[in-house]
Protein backbone atom coordinates (compact mmCIF):
# COMPACT_ATOMS: atom_id res chain seq x y z
CA UNK A 1 0.00 0.00 0.00
CA UNK A 2 0.90 3.38 -0.65
CA UNK A 3 0.42 7.11 0.73
CA UNK A 4 -2.41 7.45 -2.12
CA UNK A 5 -4.28 4.53 -1.32
CA UNK A 6 -4.89 6.11 2.46
CA UNK A 7 -5.84 9.44 1.28
CA UNK A 8 -8.05 7.97 -0.79
CA UNK A 9 -9.88 6.09 1.85
CA UNK A 10 -10.41 9.55 3.59
CA UNK A 11 -10.67 11.89 0.51
CA UNK A 12 -14.71 11.93 0.84
CA UNK A 13 -14.91 12.65 4.19
CA UNK A 14 -12.55 15.17 4.82
CA UNK A 15 -15.42 17.37 3.65
CA UNK A 16 -14.38 21.46 3.49
CA UNK A 17 -11.16 20.81 6.14
CA UNK A 18 -8.02 22.54 5.30
CA UNK A 19 -5.42 20.44 4.29
CA UNK A 20 -1.61 21.11 4.57
CA UNK A 21 0.80 18.76 2.15
CA UNK A 22 4.53 18.42 2.03
CA UNK A 23 6.50 16.70 -0.35
CA UNK A 24 5.08 14.31 -3.38
CA UNK A 25 1.58 14.07 -1.33
CA UNK A 26 0.08 17.14 -2.51
CA UNK A 27 -0.01 15.61 -6.05
CA UNK A 28 -1.90 13.19 -4.86
CA UNK A 29 -4.06 15.02 -2.02
CA UNK A 30 -4.88 17.15 -5.33
CA UNK A 31 -6.14 14.45 -6.91
CA UNK A 32 -8.05 12.70 -4.81
CA UNK A 33 -9.66 16.20 -3.16
CA UNK A 34 -9.10 19.09 -5.34
CA UNK A 35 -9.80 22.59 -4.01
CA UNK A 36 -8.24 25.80 -3.04
CA UNK A 37 -8.40 24.73 0.64
CA UNK A 38 -5.36 22.99 -0.17
CA UNK A 39 -1.84 24.00 0.36
CA UNK A 40 1.67 22.83 -0.39
CA UNK A 41 4.52 23.52 2.08
CA UNK A 42 7.90 24.14 0.83
CA UNK A 43 10.14 24.50 3.90
CA UNK A 44 11.02 20.43 5.09
CA UNK A 45 9.39 20.10 8.62
CA UNK A 46 7.18 22.61 8.65
CA UNK A 47 4.16 21.17 7.70
CA UNK A 48 2.65 20.44 11.05
CA UNK A 49 3.57 24.08 12.02
CA UNK A 50 1.99 25.38 9.36
CA UNK A 51 -0.73 23.32 9.99
CA UNK A 52 -0.92 24.08 13.77
CA UNK A 53 -1.04 27.91 13.13
CA UNK A 54 -4.27 27.63 10.86
CA UNK A 55 -5.97 25.22 13.49
CA UNK A 56 -5.08 27.89 16.34
CA UNK A 57 -6.39 30.74 14.06
CA UNK A 58 -9.60 28.81 13.36
CA UNK A 59 -10.61 27.10 16.17
CA UNK A 60 -13.99 26.10 14.73
CA UNK A 61 -12.18 24.66 11.00
CA UNK A 62 -11.36 21.33 10.76
CA UNK A 63 -7.34 21.07 9.44
CA UNK A 64 -5.34 17.98 8.39
CA UNK A 65 -1.56 18.68 8.33
CA UNK A 66 -0.22 15.56 5.37
CA UNK A 67 2.95 14.48 6.77
CA UNK A 68 6.14 12.59 5.97
CA UNK A 69 8.71 10.52 8.35
CA UNK A 70 11.55 13.07 7.10
CA UNK A 71 9.91 16.45 7.63
CA UNK A 72 8.12 15.01 11.15
CA UNK A 73 11.90 14.19 12.30
CA UNK A 74 13.30 17.50 11.52
CA UNK A 75 10.14 19.00 13.54
CA UNK A 76 9.93 17.01 16.22
CA UNK A 77 10.40 20.23 18.56
CA UNK A 78 7.53 21.57 17.19
CA UNK A 79 5.58 18.54 18.59
CA UNK A 80 5.30 20.00 21.97
CA UNK A 81 4.67 23.31 21.35
CA UNK A 82 1.28 21.77 18.73
CA UNK A 83 0.67 19.36 21.66
CA UNK A 84 0.80 22.61 24.32
CA UNK A 85 -2.13 24.94 22.15
CA UNK A 86 -3.64 21.25 21.77
CA UNK A 87 -5.60 22.34 18.55
CA UNK A 88 -8.22 19.57 18.82
CA UNK A 89 -9.88 20.51 14.93
CA UNK A 90 -6.12 19.32 14.21
CA UNK A 91 -5.76 15.52 12.58
CA UNK A 92 -1.80 15.48 11.97
CA UNK A 93 -1.19 12.39 9.13
CA UNK A 94 2.04 11.00 9.57
CA UNK A 95 2.81 8.66 6.26
CA UNK A 96 5.83 6.69 6.69
CA UNK A 97 7.97 5.14 4.25
CA UNK A 98 10.98 5.13 6.09
CA UNK A 99 13.14 7.13 3.03
CA UNK A 100 13.55 10.95 1.50
CA UNK A 101 11.55 10.14 -1.03
CA UNK A 102 11.07 13.98 -2.67
CA UNK A 103 15.19 14.01 -2.27
CA UNK A 104 15.87 10.74 -4.04
CA UNK A 105 15.24 7.60 -1.85
CA UNK A 106 17.88 7.84 1.38
CA UNK A 107 16.58 6.42 4.57
CA UNK A 108 15.64 8.36 7.33
CA UNK A 109 15.85 7.32 10.86
CA UNK A 110 12.53 5.93 11.09
CA UNK A 111 12.67 3.02 11.45
CA UNK A 112 14.09 2.97 14.72
CA UNK A 113 12.58 6.17 16.26
CA UNK A 114 8.45 5.24 17.08
CA UNK A 115 6.41 8.72 15.80
CA UNK A 116 3.64 7.44 17.59
CA UNK A 117 5.31 7.14 20.89
CA UNK A 118 7.19 10.58 20.23
CA UNK A 119 3.71 12.71 19.72
CA UNK A 120 2.50 10.68 22.39
CA UNK A 121 5.65 11.45 24.71
CA UNK A 122 5.47 15.29 23.10
CA UNK A 123 1.55 15.49 24.77
CA UNK A 124 -0.53 14.32 21.89
CA UNK A 125 -3.93 13.92 23.50
CA UNK A 126 -3.91 10.85 20.79
CA UNK A 127 -1.68 8.72 18.68
CA UNK A 128 -1.54 5.81 17.12
CA UNK A 129 -0.38 3.40 14.27
CA UNK A 130 -3.01 1.96 11.61
CA UNK A 131 -2.40 -0.82 9.20
CA UNK A 132 -4.94 -0.81 6.59
CA UNK A 133 -7.03 1.57 4.73
CA UNK A 134 -10.02 1.13 6.78
CA UNK A 135 -8.44 1.36 9.86
CA UNK A 136 -7.03 4.54 8.89
CA UNK A 137 -10.12 6.27 7.41
CA UNK A 138 -11.62 4.98 10.93
CA UNK A 139 -9.40 6.31 13.10
CA UNK A 140 -9.61 9.80 10.71
CA UNK A 141 -13.53 9.70 11.28
CA UNK A 142 -12.98 9.15 14.74
CA UNK A 143 -10.44 12.04 15.29
CA UNK A 144 -12.64 14.25 13.34
CA UNK A 145 -15.72 13.66 15.95
CA UNK A 146 -14.51 13.75 19.04
CA UNK A 147 -12.75 16.82 18.30
CA UNK A 148 -9.06 16.23 20.12
CA UNK A 149 -5.64 16.62 18.86
CA UNK A 150 -4.86 13.11 17.03
CA UNK A 151 -1.99 11.79 15.40
CA UNK A 152 -3.02 9.14 12.60
CA UNK A 153 0.50 6.92 11.30
CA UNK A 154 0.89 4.54 8.81
CA UNK A 155 4.02 2.58 7.56
CA UNK A 156 3.33 2.97 3.95
CA UNK A 157 5.65 1.84 0.69
CA UNK A 158 7.16 4.34 -0.90
CA UNK A 159 5.91 5.68 -4.81
CA UNK A 160 3.06 7.37 -5.83
CA UNK A 161 0.61 5.76 -9.22
CA UNK A 162 2.11 7.31 -12.54
CA UNK A 163 -0.97 8.71 -13.88
CA UNK A 164 -1.90 11.35 -11.43
CA UNK A 165 -2.52 14.75 -12.61
CA UNK A 166 0.34 16.98 -12.57
CA UNK A 167 0.12 20.16 -9.76
CA UNK A 168 -0.47 23.09 -12.16
CA UNK A 169 -0.52 25.59 -9.29
CA UNK A 170 2.86 28.40 -8.70
CA UNK A 171 2.74 28.41 -4.55
CA UNK A 172 2.26 32.12 -4.25
CA UNK A 173 -0.83 31.22 -6.75
CA UNK A 174 -1.66 29.04 -3.86
CA UNK A 175 -1.56 30.65 -1.24
CA UNK A 176 -4.01 33.69 -2.93
CA UNK A 177 -6.39 31.21 -3.37
CA UNK A 178 -5.98 29.57 -0.32
CA UNK A 179 -7.02 32.63 1.55
CA UNK A 180 -9.35 33.68 -0.80
CA UNK A 181 -11.22 30.76 -0.31
CA UNK A 182 -10.88 31.28 3.46
CA UNK A 183 -12.28 34.57 2.73
CA UNK A 184 -15.54 32.75 0.77
CA UNK A 185 -15.94 30.04 3.79
CA UNK A 186 -15.49 31.88 7.02
CA UNK A 187 -17.14 35.14 5.10
CA UNK A 188 -14.84 37.48 6.61
CA UNK A 189 -12.00 39.71 4.99
CA UNK A 190 -8.44 37.85 5.54
CA UNK A 191 -5.78 39.36 3.49
CA UNK A 192 -4.93 43.17 3.73
CA UNK A 193 -4.22 44.28 1.25
CA UNK A 194 -1.27 46.52 2.97
CA UNK A 195 -2.28 50.01 1.47
CA UNK A 196 -5.82 50.55 2.87
CA UNK A 197 -4.33 49.31 6.30
CA UNK A 198 -5.65 51.51 9.26
CA UNK A 199 -2.73 51.52 11.32
CA UNK B 1 18.60 52.56 35.50
CA UNK B 2 15.31 53.11 36.76
CA UNK B 3 14.40 50.00 38.47
CA UNK B 4 10.39 49.45 37.02
CA UNK B 5 12.63 50.49 33.44
CA UNK B 6 12.51 46.22 32.30
CA UNK B 7 8.37 46.55 32.90
CA UNK B 8 8.05 50.18 31.15
CA UNK B 9 9.50 49.11 28.43
CA UNK B 10 7.96 45.76 27.68
CA UNK B 11 4.69 47.91 28.48
CA UNK B 12 5.42 50.51 25.64
CA UNK B 13 6.05 47.79 23.10
CA UNK B 14 2.93 46.01 23.89
CA UNK B 15 0.56 49.14 23.46
CA UNK B 16 2.34 49.68 20.32
CA UNK B 17 2.08 45.78 18.67
CA UNK B 18 -1.55 46.02 19.43
CA UNK B 19 -1.88 49.36 17.98
CA UNK B 20 0.06 47.98 14.75
CA UNK B 21 -2.75 45.40 14.77
CA UNK B 22 -0.72 42.65 16.07
CA UNK B 23 -3.35 39.72 17.39
CA UNK B 24 -0.51 36.53 17.48
CA UNK B 25 2.65 36.07 19.06
CA UNK B 26 5.20 33.23 19.15
CA UNK B 27 7.84 33.50 21.76
CA UNK B 28 11.39 31.87 22.99
CA UNK B 29 12.53 33.86 25.73
CA UNK B 30 16.21 35.26 26.35
CA UNK B 31 16.69 36.64 29.85
CA UNK B 32 16.60 40.62 28.52
CA UNK B 33 13.21 39.47 27.29
CA UNK B 34 11.32 37.78 29.77
CA UNK B 35 9.29 40.98 30.78
CA UNK B 36 8.14 41.54 27.39
CA UNK B 37 6.59 37.88 26.90
CA UNK B 38 4.96 37.66 30.58
CA UNK B 39 3.43 41.25 29.17
CA UNK B 40 2.43 39.16 25.55
CA UNK B 41 1.25 36.26 27.76
CA UNK B 42 -0.62 38.41 30.23
CA UNK B 43 -2.31 40.53 27.43
CA UNK B 44 -5.65 39.30 25.92
CA UNK B 45 -5.11 41.09 23.21
CA UNK B 46 -2.96 38.13 22.03
CA UNK B 47 -3.16 34.27 21.26
CA UNK B 48 0.42 33.60 22.79
CA UNK B 49 2.45 30.84 21.31
CA UNK B 50 5.47 29.82 23.56
CA UNK B 51 7.74 27.84 21.10
CA UNK B 52 10.76 25.20 21.86
CA UNK B 53 12.62 26.34 18.72
CA UNK B 54 11.99 29.49 16.40
CA UNK B 55 12.06 28.09 13.47
CA UNK B 56 8.93 26.29 13.89
CA UNK B 57 7.38 29.65 15.28
CA UNK B 58 7.95 31.32 11.42
CA UNK B 59 6.09 27.89 10.11
CA UNK B 60 3.05 28.57 12.88
CA UNK B 61 2.38 32.27 11.90
CA UNK B 62 2.56 31.97 8.69
CA UNK B 63 -0.45 29.16 9.19
CA UNK B 64 -1.78 31.70 11.34
CA UNK B 65 -1.48 34.84 8.75
CA UNK B 66 -3.32 32.59 6.64
CA UNK B 67 -6.33 32.20 8.63
CA UNK B 68 -5.54 36.08 9.13
CA UNK B 69 -3.86 37.24 12.09
CA UNK B 70 -1.43 39.70 11.98
CA UNK B 71 1.66 38.16 13.64
CA UNK B 72 4.98 38.35 15.73
CA UNK B 73 7.87 36.73 16.80
CA UNK B 74 10.02 37.39 19.71
CA UNK B 75 13.37 36.00 20.18
CA UNK B 76 16.73 36.02 20.49
CA UNK B 77 18.97 36.79 17.48
CA UNK B 78 20.40 33.08 18.12
CA UNK B 79 16.35 32.04 17.00
CA UNK B 80 16.73 34.45 14.25
CA UNK B 81 19.92 32.57 13.15
CA UNK B 82 17.64 28.73 14.01
CA UNK B 83 15.15 30.48 11.64
CA UNK B 84 16.62 31.25 8.56
CA UNK B 85 15.45 28.17 6.61
CA UNK B 86 11.85 29.20 7.22
CA UNK B 87 12.12 32.85 6.48
CA UNK B 88 13.88 32.02 3.28
CA UNK B 89 10.99 29.18 2.27
CA UNK B 90 8.25 30.19 3.73
CA UNK B 91 8.02 33.43 4.72
CA UNK B 92 9.94 35.00 1.54
CA UNK B 93 9.31 31.86 -0.89
CA UNK B 94 5.25 32.53 -0.05
CA UNK B 95 4.99 36.25 0.07
CA UNK B 96 3.68 35.80 4.21
CA UNK B 97 4.43 39.43 6.10
CA UNK B 98 6.12 38.34 9.69
CA UNK B 99 7.17 41.03 12.34
CA UNK B 100 10.82 39.82 13.78
CA UNK B 101 11.09 41.30 17.32
CA UNK B 102 15.20 39.87 17.93
CA UNK B 103 16.55 40.86 20.92
CA UNK B 104 20.47 41.93 19.89
CA UNK B 105 22.77 40.05 22.01
CA UNK B 106 26.51 40.68 21.38
CA UNK B 107 25.31 44.44 20.56
CA UNK B 108 27.16 47.03 21.74
CA UNK B 109 28.47 46.95 25.50
CA UNK B 110 26.99 43.45 25.86
CA UNK B 111 28.80 40.83 26.89
CA UNK B 112 29.01 37.01 26.33
CA UNK B 113 27.53 36.85 22.83
CA UNK B 114 29.47 38.92 20.50
CA UNK B 115 30.29 36.54 17.69
CA UNK B 116 26.14 36.32 17.48
CA UNK B 117 26.22 39.85 17.49
CA UNK B 118 29.14 40.22 14.73
CA UNK B 119 26.92 38.19 12.26
CA UNK B 120 23.40 39.41 13.08
CA UNK B 121 23.08 41.83 10.88
CA UNK B 122 25.27 40.96 7.98
CA UNK B 123 22.89 37.97 7.77
CA UNK B 124 19.75 39.85 7.78
CA UNK B 125 21.29 41.91 5.08
CA UNK B 126 22.40 38.77 3.33
CA UNK B 127 18.74 37.26 3.48
CA UNK B 128 17.73 41.08 2.01
CA UNK B 129 15.52 40.99 5.31
CA UNK B 130 15.07 45.13 6.07
CA UNK B 131 15.56 45.85 9.46
CA UNK B 132 16.07 48.64 12.13
CA UNK B 133 17.55 49.05 15.42
CA UNK B 134 15.84 50.29 18.30
CA UNK B 135 17.10 51.93 21.22
CA UNK B 136 15.35 54.53 22.64
CA UNK B 137 12.04 54.15 24.22
CA UNK B 138 10.57 57.14 22.74
CA UNK B 139 11.29 55.67 19.30
CA UNK B 140 9.46 52.16 19.94
CA UNK B 141 5.87 53.07 18.68
CA UNK B 142 6.89 54.65 15.34
CA UNK B 143 9.25 52.04 14.58
CA UNK B 144 6.88 48.77 16.03
CA UNK B 145 3.95 50.38 13.83
CA UNK B 146 6.24 51.29 10.96
CA UNK B 147 7.66 48.23 10.71
CA UNK B 148 4.45 46.06 10.63
CA UNK B 149 3.10 48.55 7.75
CA UNK B 150 6.41 47.70 5.98
CA UNK B 151 6.02 43.80 6.54
CA UNK B 152 2.10 43.70 5.52
CA UNK B 153 2.83 46.32 2.44
CA UNK B 154 5.92 44.05 1.13
CA UNK B 155 4.70 40.81 2.02
CA UNK B 156 8.17 40.20 3.90
CA UNK B 157 10.12 39.66 7.14
CA UNK B 158 10.54 43.08 8.74
CA UNK B 159 13.17 42.67 11.92
CA UNK B 160 13.40 44.93 14.93
CA UNK B 161 16.80 44.45 16.72
CA UNK B 162 15.85 45.11 20.45
CA UNK B 163 18.86 46.23 22.84
CA UNK B 164 19.64 46.31 26.24
CA UNK B 165 18.69 50.59 26.39
CA UNK B 166 15.16 49.98 24.75
CA UNK B 167 14.23 47.16 27.03
CA UNK B 168 15.72 49.06 29.67
CA UNK B 169 17.77 45.83 31.36
CA UNK B 170 20.99 46.34 32.55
Amino acid sequence: MQRYDYLKAIAADAGDALAVCTGWSAREWWAVRPGDGNLKTRTLGLVSSIAAGLAVALPRRKVIAIDGDGAFLMNLCGLPTIALQNPGNLIHLLFDNEVYEASGGTATASRMADAVALARGAGYKHALWVKTPEEFRAAFVQAWQQNELTLIAVKVEPGQPKNLPPLKLDEIENKYRFMRYLEATEKRPILNPGFDSKI
Amino acid sequence: METDAPKASAAAIVTSLKKAGIDFVATLPDEKILELIRAVEKDPGFKHVPLCREEEGIGICAGAYLAGKRTALIMQNAGFLNSCNALTTTSMQFQIPALLLIYYAGDIGDRGFTTLGTVTEPVLQGMGIRYYILRRREEIDETLCGAQILAEDSKRPVAVLLTRSVLGVG
